[in-house]
C-alpha cells in the first residue's frame, strides 16, 4: 500500500515592484556599498557567470548574490536539493536583470536594478494554500461565465489592464480539466470536513459550476446532435479574425464570414454577377453564411452560466470546428462528475448521462468523426479508419484509438448501459484499435526518422494530457485482462516521454492506471516551486550561465534540465517545458488559468498520493 | 501488377582486416576490394556498393590515393555508400562505452572530412552480439537505423526476423534490419536462390527487403557475373521489384511508407560465447588501453587548461584509433591467428604507451605548479629526495586520482617510510610492503589516499633510516592509526566485511557483510578455482552456450597469512590442477568494502576453462552485468555471457533481505551464473582460430598458455546490485589512482585540488577532453550507472569556468561541450562539430 506523501509548507517568492524613488524603497538602498563576492571554489553551478556577479549579502543561512544577469539565492542548508540554488529574474521576479545593490530588510531582501526596486520575501506557503491563492486569482481574474483559460491583458504585468473578454480556442478543454480539479477539491473536502462545512459547500459551488459550463458547451448550440461547441462569445463580444462561428438568432444559427468559413466553402454561399471570375470576395460578390437548426432545448440550468450575468442566448456565438482535444477532456470531466457530484446531484446526472450518450451517439453515427453543420468532419475530432489511413491521420492514429476507446467505456460506465456502445466499443476492437493505440511511439520514431528530426522534436506536448486520460480512463474501466495489459503497454509507452516534464497531472494518473513506481519526491518539488501566481510576466531559459542548450537535428533548441516551475515559462498543459525561450508561452500580456495546479494538487489529495 | 514491396540487392564486401590472417593482408584486401568496387561501379550504372570501417578508407587515402579519389566521386554521386559510422565493426559487447563514443567521434568526423556527410547507418553484419546499449550509443554516434545479422535464427529465433524497433535499456531506438539469410551471397544460383526465397517473404512481412551480395570475408565484393545476372533478372522480372540499393535507401524508403514491425527490447545475443574468455591477452590489453587513455586525456586537459600547454588530441587521436581498431570483432574476441596477436601487442602497446607518456607529461607539469616548498630546505630543486633523506625532511608524492568522483584507496611508492602524514598534517593509515625489488631496503610504502574527484592531493612521507629497516610488513596493528584491519592465519577483517578461508580447500567458507551481519557464504563456499572442460568447442564455441561440465576443482597446496598491518592484510592461497598452478593474494584493505585478490596462474590445461565460482544460497536470483555505458539483468540460467568490469549474482537471503555479490575485474569479460553460482570466467584454454575445424594433427598454439596475471575483487552486498558502489569499485580496479614523487618546491597550486565537482554519485565522468575542432573547447562526457533517472546533477568545473546542471535518465551518456566563458551545449559523441 502506498503511503502518502506529506507535503509540507514551502518558501514561495512573493516580489514587489516599485519604481525608483517609491517612498516604500528604503533610501540605504541607494547607499548601500556592494562588493563582488570571492566565488572561487563554490560547490554548485551557479545561474549566472562568476565574474557577472557584483554584490551580496548573507541574511541568516542564506546569502543572495546579485549579477548583471540576475539574482541567486543560495541557501546551503536547505531541505531540500532543488531549494539549495534559486534563481531570480526579469520580468516575473525583477524588473530587469542588472542587479546594482542588496539591503535586508529582516529576513526579507530589497533589490536594487536599473530600472527600479523590487521587493523579495520568501514566504511559506502550504501546498493547499497554494492551491487557494490560485484559485482565487483565476477567479477574479480568468473566469469567464463559469470558463476558465487565460485572460489577456492591455499592458504586460498589469492585472487591472485585463480585457474583459476574450476566449481560448480549447475554453472547453481547459474548463474540464479545471472543473477536475475543482471535483476532487470537493471530494476532498467532503471526506475530510463533512458535507455541511463551508469549505466542502463552496468546493461543491465552483466544481458543480464549473461542470455546468462544460455541459453548456456541448448544447449551447441547439443543433441537438450532440455535437460540441468549442467555446462561445456573448453578443457584444468582437467577432475573431478567424474560425469557425454559428451566431444564434431564434432558434436558427447563422454561419459567421471569416477567412476560415470562406476557405472550407460549404459553410457560405456566395451571391453575386460572375462567380466564375472573381471568387475573391470582391465587391461584386456576397457572401451568405449557411443556416441551421438551433433549435434544441438548452437544458435551464446550464443556461444559467450566461443568464445568471444578465445574458441571453440570442446573439451569442459559438466556435465550432471542436478537436478531439475538446472531446477527451469533456469525456474526463463527465465521468468524475458523474462520480463525485452525480450521487448528490440527480439532476446534473441526468445530464451528464444525456450529453455523454448524445455525443457518444453523434460520433458513432458518423462514422467516428464530430461533424459540423455541413455534414463534413471538423479539422481535429476524427477517429475514423478513414482518416487514419491519411498522411496526418497516420501519426494521429494511436492516440486517436486509445481516446475513442475511452470515450466507449466512460458512456457505458456513466450510464451503465452496453448495447449499442458495447457494440461500436467491439467494432473498433475488431478492427484493431487496441493494438493501433499501443503504436504512437513507433510512428513517431518513424516520422522524425523520415524527416530527419529528433524524436523529441516531433512530441506534441498537448498530446501528454490526451494520452493521460485516454488511457488512465481505459485502465481504470476496462474489465477485460487482455485489453487491460494492452492498454498498460500503450500508457507505458508512453513513459519515456511523459517523464520528460515530471508533472504530477499526468504521473498521478500514470501511477494510478498501472501500478508503476513514480517518483513522489519530484512531484512535490513541482507543487512546491509552482508560481503562485499564473501571471504570465516573462523568465527567460535563454544564457542562464548554469544552463546548457541542446541543439536537435531539426534545429529546435532545448535546455538541458527541467528548471523548476518558478524558474521557467509559464503554460498550460501543452508547452515543452524545455524550450530555450525568453518569453511566457502566453507572452507576457495573459494571466493563465489555475488548473495546472489545482487538477494535479486535489487529484493527488483525492487518491492518496499526497497529505 | 507491380509488386509494391521492392528487393534491396546491397553490394558489399564483408572485409576482415585481421583473422586468419594479419593485418598487412587484410589492408591489401581492402586495396584489392575497393579497386574492383569502382570497376564494377563503371560497368554497371545502377549498381551500388556500400562499405563500411573508416579505417579502411583511411588505410586506401594514404597508400592509393588515387583510387580513394574515385571513391569520393562515386560516394558523391550516390554510388558509393559508407555505411557504419565507427572504425571498424567492432564487438559489441566488450569495449567501454567510451570506446564506443571514440569509433563514432574519429569516423564521423573522418567521413564528415572526407567525403562531406555522416554515415546514417550503423552496420555491424558480422559482429558476435550486441548490447543493450547499443541503440544509445549509435544514436549518439548519428545513426538511428542498424543493420546486423548475428545472432542468426538458429540462435536466437526469438529477436524478430529482417526488421524490427530496438529499444536499448536506457530507451534509445534503432529501427534494426537483420540479416538472417547471411551477407555475402554470390554466383548466380546462389543469388537467385535467395532471391526467391525473399521474395516469398514479401507478402507476410507487408514491407521492403534487403538482400546482401558480394564475396566476402577475405574481401572482393559483388563480382561482374552477378550483377550482370542481376541485372538481367531485374529486366526479366520486372514485377519482382528488385533494385541495387543501399541501407540507407531502404530505411528512406521504408520509413516513408506505412510501417508496423515487431520490437525487441534489450541486447541482441548469443552467437560466439567463447569469445568474451577467448585469448585473455587482447581482453586485458583492452581494458589497460581504454583505461590509460581515457585517464591519460584529462590530465592532458587539466595541464592545458593550468599550464596553458598545447592539448595533445592529434597524439590521443592517434591512440585511440589503435584501440578501436583492436576492437574489430575477431581481434578483440580473441579468434584471430595467433600471429596476428603479435601485432596487437605492439599497436596496443603503442596506445599505452603513448598515454603513458601523455599522462606522465601532464603530471609532472601539474606537480611542478604545486606548492611543496618546505622551509629549511635550501638545495636547488633538482638536488631533492637524497639530499633531504639525511636531514630528515618529508618526501612529497602527489597522489592523482582519474575519477569523477572522491577516491579512498591504497596506493604504492617506492621505498619505506615511517611515517606518512596528508597535506593538512595529519596521520595516514600506511605500511611498508614487499618490494618486487632485489636489492636495498625490499621494501615500498603502501598507504592509504584519499583524493578528490579529478584531483590530486600531497601525501608527506617520512624516510625510514636504515637501521630501522625490518620485516617491516608484519607489523603489528598499532592503535595510534586507528585502523579497522584485523587479520588471523585464516580471515582477514575490515570495517565492511569479514571473510574467512576453509583449511582444507583455500576458498571463502564465509564472507560477512558488516552492515547486516549477513554470511553470503553460508551453505556454500567462494572463490572456488574449477576447471571446466572445454574440448568440444571451437575457439567461438560455436552453437554451445553454456560450459557446464566440470573437470574438477584446483587443490590447495597451501594457504598462509603474508601481510598484516594497518594498511592492508594479505592471504595467499596456492592452487594446482595437473600442470596448472594458481596463486591468489586475498588483499582487504583498510576502509575497502571489496576484497581484492590478485591472481598469477600458469596455465597449462589444453581445453579447458578456468572459473572461480561463488555459490549462494536464497531465491528469486537474478544477475546485473555491467555493459557498454550501462548494466544489464539477466536470468541465471547458466548461459555464458558477456560484461565488462562486474557481474553480479543478487538474490533474497535465507534471512529473507535481498544480497548478493558482485565480482569485478581488471581484463575479464566472460561470466555464467547457473542457479545460484555465479562463474566469472578467468582463463579459456583453447586452439587459436580454431574455426569448426576438426582439429588436424599438429603443434597448435592455444590461447591463455603459461603465465597469466590478472586481478578480480569480491564485492559483497546488501540490497540489488544496482544500489552498490560496483561501478566504481570496478572503475577504480581498472583505473587507479597513481603517485608520483615530487620535488620540493613553490608554486601557485594548493596541495589539494579538484578540478572537476560533479553533485550525484550515480553518474560517471568518461570523457574530459579537448574538442577535436581545435577550438579549444572542452568536452565532458558522463552516463548515469545506477539504473534510475536523477534530476539536478550539477557539474562544477572551474577551470573551463563552467557550472552547469543537467537531468539524466536512467543509463543515459551526455556529452557536454564547454565553450566560450563557460556556456555549454549539450551534443553528442560528435561534439557538436558536424551541424
Amino acid at each position: 500500500m502506498r503511503l502518502p506523501y506529506k507535503l509540507t509548507p514551502q518558501p514561495a517568492r512573493f516580489c514587489t515592484q516599485y519604481a525608483d524613488g517609491d517612498p516604500a524603497v528604503p533610501a540605504a538602498l541607494y547607499t548601500v556599498h556592494s562588493t563582488a563576492p570571492d566565488l572561487t571554489g563554490f560547490p554548485l553551478p551557479l545561474p549566472s557567470r562568476k565574474q557577472d556577479y557584483t554584490c551580496f549579502v548573507q541574511i541568516g543561512d542564506v546569502t543572495w548574490y546579485g549579477a548583471t544577469s540576475g539574482l541567486t539565492r543560495y541557501e546551503p542548508a536547505a531541505a531540500r536539493k532543488d531549494q539549495i540554488i534559486q534563481f531570480f529574474a526579469a520580468e516575473r521576479d525583477l524588473q530587469d536583470n542588472c542587479v546594482l545593490a542588496l539591503l535586508p530588510d529582516g529576513d526579507s531582501l530589497w533589490v536594487r536594478t536599473e530600472t527600479g526596486v523590487t521587493h523579495i520575501e520568501m514566504r511559506p506557503v502550504g501546498a493547499e494554500e497554494k492551491a487557494m491563492i490560485l484559485l482565487h486569482e483565476s477567479q477574479t481574474i480568468v473566469d469567464r461565465w463559469g470558463m476558465y483559460s487565460q485572460k489577456y491583458l492591455a499592458v504586460p504585468r498589469d492585472l487591472s489592464s485585463r480585457f474583459p473578454y476574450g476566449h481560448s480556442d480549447n475554453d472547453g478543454g481547459f474548463t474540464a480539466a479545471f472543473a477536475v480539479g475543482e471535483m476532487f477539491r470537493y471530494a476532498v473536502m467532503h471526506r475530510e470536513k463533512g458535507a455541511n462545512h463551508p469549505d466542502t459547500v463552496e468546493a461543491r459551488r465552483v466544481a458543480t459550476r464549473a461542470c455546468e459550463a462544460c455541459l453548456l458547451l456541448m448544447h449551447i448550440h441547439g443543433r441537438g446532435d450532440g455535437f460540441v461547441a468549442r467555446t462561445y462569445m456573448c453578443a457584444e463580444e468582437p467577432v475573431p479574425e478567424n474560425g469557425v462561428y454559428f451566431r444564434l438568432h431564434g432558434d436558427k444559427a447563422v454561419c459567421l464570414d471569416t477567412p476560415a468559413t470562406r476557405e472550407r466553402g460549404s459553410f457560405l454561399k456566395m451571391y453575386g454577377d460572375d462567380l466564375r471570375s472573381d471568387t475573391s470576395g470582391g465587391h461584386d460578390i456576397c457572401w451568405s453564411g449557411m443556416e441551421i437548426d438551433a433549435s434544441a432545448p438548452i437544458p435551464e440550468r446550464l443556461m444559467r452560466c450566461i443568464t445568471d450575468t444578465g445574458h441571453t442566448r440570442e446573439g451569442i456565438f459559438y466556435k465550432a470546428d471542436t478537436s478531439s482535444d475538446e472531446i477527451t477532456l469533456h469525456f474526463l470531466q463527465m465521468r468524475i462528475a458523474h462520480e463525485i457530484l452525480g450521487p448528490d446531484d440527480p439532476e446534473l446526472d441526468e445530464i451528464i448521462k444525456d450529453s455523454a450518450k448524445a455525443l457518444m451517439r453523434h460520433i458513432i453515427s458518423h462514422g467516428y468523426e464530430l461533424c459540423d453543420a455541413t455534414g463534413e468532419p471538423t479539422t481535429w475530432a476524427k477517429w475514423s479508419e478513414r482518416y487514419f489511413a491519411t498522411e496526418m491521420g497516420y501519426v494521429d492514429a494511436c492516440l486517436n484509438a486509445a481516446e475513442v476507446l475511452s470515450y466507449h467505456k466512460i458512456v457505458m460506465y456513466i450510464t451503465g448501459e452496453r448495447g449499442e456502445w458495447q457494440e461500436s466499443y467491439d467494432y473498433l476492437l475488431s478492427r484493431g484499435y487496441a493494438d493501433l493505440a499501443t503504436k504512437h511511439f513507433d510512428r513517431m520514431q518513424q516520422m522524425a526518422l523520415n524527416d530527419g528530426i529528433h524524436p523529441v522534436e516531433d512530441i506534441m506536448y498537448g498530446d501528454h494530457m490526451l494520452a493521460v486520460v485516454s488511457f488512465w480512463m481505459l485502465c481504470t474501466l476496462e474489465n477485460d485482462p487482455a485489453l487491460l495489459e494492452k492498454y498498460k503497454t500503450g500508457f507505458r509507452s508512453w513513459r519515456n516521454s511523459l517523464e520528460r516534464e515530471y508533472d504530477p497531472g499526468y504521473d498521478l494518473p500514470y501511477a494510478i492506471a498501472t501500478g508503476d513506481e513514480i517518483d513522489m519526491d519530484r512531484m512535490a518539488e513541482w507543487l512546491y516551486r509552482m508560481n503562485i501566481s499564473r501571471l504570465a510576466a516573462g523568465v527567460s531559459t535563454m544564457k542562464r550561465h548554469d544552463t546548457p542548450v541542446r541543439m536537435h537535428l531539426g534545429g529546435n533548441k532545448e535546455i538541458s534540465w527541467l528548471l523548476p516551475n518558478d524558474e521557467r515559462f509559464i503554460s498550460k498543459y501543452d508547452r515543452n517545458p524545455f524550450d530555450y525561450k525568453d518569453v511566457d508561452s502566453g507572452g507576457t500580456i495573459c494571466v493563465e488559468s489555475c488548473y495546472i495546479y489545482t487538477y494535479a494538487y486535489w487529484m493527488g489529495r483525492y487518491y492518496g498520493f499526497f497529505e | 501488377m507491380q509488386n509494391q514491396y521492392q528487393i534491396h540487392f546491397v553490394g558489399n564486401a564483408h572485409l576482415d582486416p585481421i583473422w586468419l590472417w594479419r593485418w598487412q593482408e587484410g589492408c591489401g584486401e581492402v586495396l584489392q576490394t575497393f579497386r574492383s568496387a569502382i570497376d564494377r561501379l563503371k560497368e554497371f550504372d545502377d549498381f551500388i556498393f556500400t562499405c563500411s570501417s573508416a579505417a579502411y578508407y583511411d588505410w586506401v587515402e594514404q597508400i592509393d590515393p588515387e583510387l580513394f579519389s574515385e571513391i569520393r566521386d562515386m560516394v558523391k554521386k550516390g554510388r558509393w555508400v559508407p555505411v557504419g559510422g565507427w572504425w571498424v565493426q567492432p564487438d559489441c559487447n566488450m569495449p567501454s562505452g567510451e570506446s564506443f563514443a571514440r569509433h563514432a567521434l574519429y569516423s564521423q568526423l573522418y567521413y564528415f572530412k572526407k567525403f562531406g556527410r555522416i554515415c546514417k547507418t550503423g552496420y555491424n553484419v558480422d559482429s558476435f552480439g550486441h548490447c543493450g546499449n547499443l541503440p544509445q550509443l549509435l544514436t549518439n554516434s548519428g545513426m538511428r537505423t542498424y543493420v546486423m545479422m548475428r545472432p542468426g535464427m538458429h540462435e536466437n529465433p526469438d529477436i524478430p526476423e529482417k526488421l524490427f524497433w530496438w529499444d536499448g535499456v536506457d530507451g534509445s531506438r534503432v529501427l534494426t534490419y537483420r540479416l538472417s539469410d547471411g551477407y555475402g551471397h554470390t554466383g548466380t544460383q546462389n543469388i537467385a536462390y535467395e532471391l526467391d526465397k525473399i521474395g516469398a517473404m514479401l507478402p507476410e512481412k507487408q514491407h521492403d527487403l534487403m538482400l546482401f551480395g558480394g564475396v566476402g570475408n577475405h574481401g572482393g565484393g559483388p563480382t561482374r557475373g552477378d550483377l550482370a545476372f542481376l541485372a538481367h533478372r531485374m529486366e526479366e522480372k520486372k514485377d519482382e521489384a528488385l533494385v541495387f540499393s543501399s541501407p540507407d535507401a531502404y530505411f528512406e524508403r521504408i520509413c516513408g511508407g506505412y510501417l508496423d514491425v515487431p520490437h525487441w527490447q534489450g541486447e541482441l545475443q548469443h552467437h560466439a560465447s567463447g569469445c568474451y574468455s577467448a585469448t585473455s591477452l587482447v581482453k586485458q590489453l583492452n581494458r589497460r588501453a581504454e583505461n590509460r587513455l581515457a585517464a591519460a586525456e584529462m590530465w592532458d586537459t587539466v595541464s592545458a587548461a593550468v599550464c596553458g600547454t598545447e592539448p595533445s588530441t592529434e597524439a590521443l587521436a592517434e591512440a585511440w584509433r589503435d584501440v578501436c581498431f583492436n576492437q574489430f570483432h575477431d581481434i578483440l574476441c580473441g579468434c584471430s591467428i595467433v600471429e596476428a596477436y603479435e601485432d596487437v601487442k605492439n599497436s596496443a602497446g603503442h596506445a599505452i604507451t603513448i598515454a603513458d607518456r601523455i599522462e606522465n607529461a601532464a603530471q609532472l607539469r601539474l606537480i611542478s605548479r604545486i606548492n611543496t616548498w618546505l622551509d629549511g630546505i635550501n638545495e636547488p630543486v633538482t638536488l631533492l629526495r637524497h639530499h633531504c633523506r639525511k636531514d630528515n625532511f618529508p618526501r612529497p608524492v602527489v597522489v592523482f586520482n582519474p575519477h569523477g568522483f572522491a577516491v579512498r584507496c591504497p596506493v604504492r611508492t617506492n621505498y619505506p617510510s615511517s611515517a606518512v602524514k596528508d597535506c593538512a598534517g595529519k596521520d595516514v593509515i600506511f605500511q611498508n610492503v614487499r618490494s618486487s625489488r632485489s636489492n636495498d631496503s625490499h621494501l615500498d610504502t603502501l598507504f592509504i589516499a584519499d583524493v578528490p574527484a579529478l584531483g590530486y592531493a600531497v601525501y608527506w612521507l617520512s624516510w625510514m633510516q636504515d637501521a630501522d629497516v625490518t620485516a617491516d610488513c608484519f607489523r603489528a596493528v598499532e592503535k595510534e592509526y586507528g585502523t579497522d584491519v584485523r587479520a588471523g592465519k585464516y580471515f582477514l577483517e575490515n570495517e565492511h566485511i569479514r571473510a574467512e578461508f576453509d583449511e582444507a580447500t583455500g576458498t571463502i567458507c564465509s564472507l560477512i557483510t558488516k552492515a547486516d551481519g549477513y554470511d553470503l557464504a553460508a551453505g556454500g563456499r567462494l572463490a572456488v578455482p574449477t576447471v571446466i572442460d572445454d574440448h568440444t568447442t571451437d575457439t567461438w564455441a560455436h552453437n554451445v552456450f553454456k560450459f557446464e561440465t566440470v573437470k574438477g576443482e584446483m587443490t590447495l597446496e597451501s594457504l598462509e597469512l603474508v601481510e598484516y598491518g594497518p594498511a592492508r592484510a594479505v592471504i595467499r592461497t596456492r592452487h594446482r590442477f595437473g600442470e596448472s598452478h594458481l596463486t591468489q593474494d586475498f588483499i582487504l584493505s583498510s576502509g575497502a568494502k571489496a576484497l581484492r585478490v590478485k591472481c598469477r596462474a600458469i596455465w597449462q590445461e589444453p581445453f579447458t576453462m578456468l572459473k572461480s565460482t561463488f555459490g549462494l544460497t536464497g531465491t528469486d536470483a537474478i544477475n546485473t552485468y555491467e555493459i557498454p555505458g550501462a548494466f544489464i539483468k539477466r536470468p541465471t540460467n547458466g548461459e555464458e555471457e558477456p560484461m565488462i568490469g562486474w557481474a553480479d549474482l543478487t538474490l533474497t537471503g535465507t534471512d529473507g533481505a535481498r544480497h548478493g555479490l558482485a565480482v569485478l575485474t581488471d581484463s575479464k569479460y566472460s561470466c555464467d551464473c547457473p542457479g545460484n553460482t555465479l562463474r566469472p570466467t578467468l582463463l579459456r584454454n583453447v586452439i587459436f582460430a580454431d574455426h569448426y575445424s576438426n582439429r588436424p594433427a599438429a603443434d597448435f598454439r592455444y590461447t591463455d598458455e603459461g603465465m597469466q596475471l590478472f586481478e578480480y575483487a569480491i564485492l559483497p552486498h546488501a540490497g540489488e546490485a544496482e544500489t552498490t558502489d560496483a561501478p566504481q569499485e570496478a572503475a577504480v580496479l581498472c583505473r587507479r589512482p597513481n603517485v608520483v614523487p615530487a620535488g620540493y618546491h613553490k608554486g601557485a597550486l594548493p596541495q589539494m585540488q579538484s578540478f572537476l565537482t560533479v553533485t550525484e554519485p550515480n553518474i560517471s565522468v568518461t570523457a574530459f577532453k579537448k574538442c577535436e575542432d581545435g577550438s579549444g573547447d572542452f568536452i565532458l562526457r558522463a552516463y548515469e550507472t545506477a539504473g534510475r533517472s536523477v534530476g539536478r546533477v550539477g557539474f562544477v568545473c572551474d577551470l573551463a569556468d563552467a557550472g552547469f546542471w543537467a537531468d539524466f535518465h536512467a543509463h543515459e551518456v551526455k556529452t557536454f561541450r564547454i565553450g566560450r566563458e563557460g556556456f555549454v551545449t549539450e551534443t553528442d559523441f560528435l561534439e557538436g562539430i558536424i551541424q
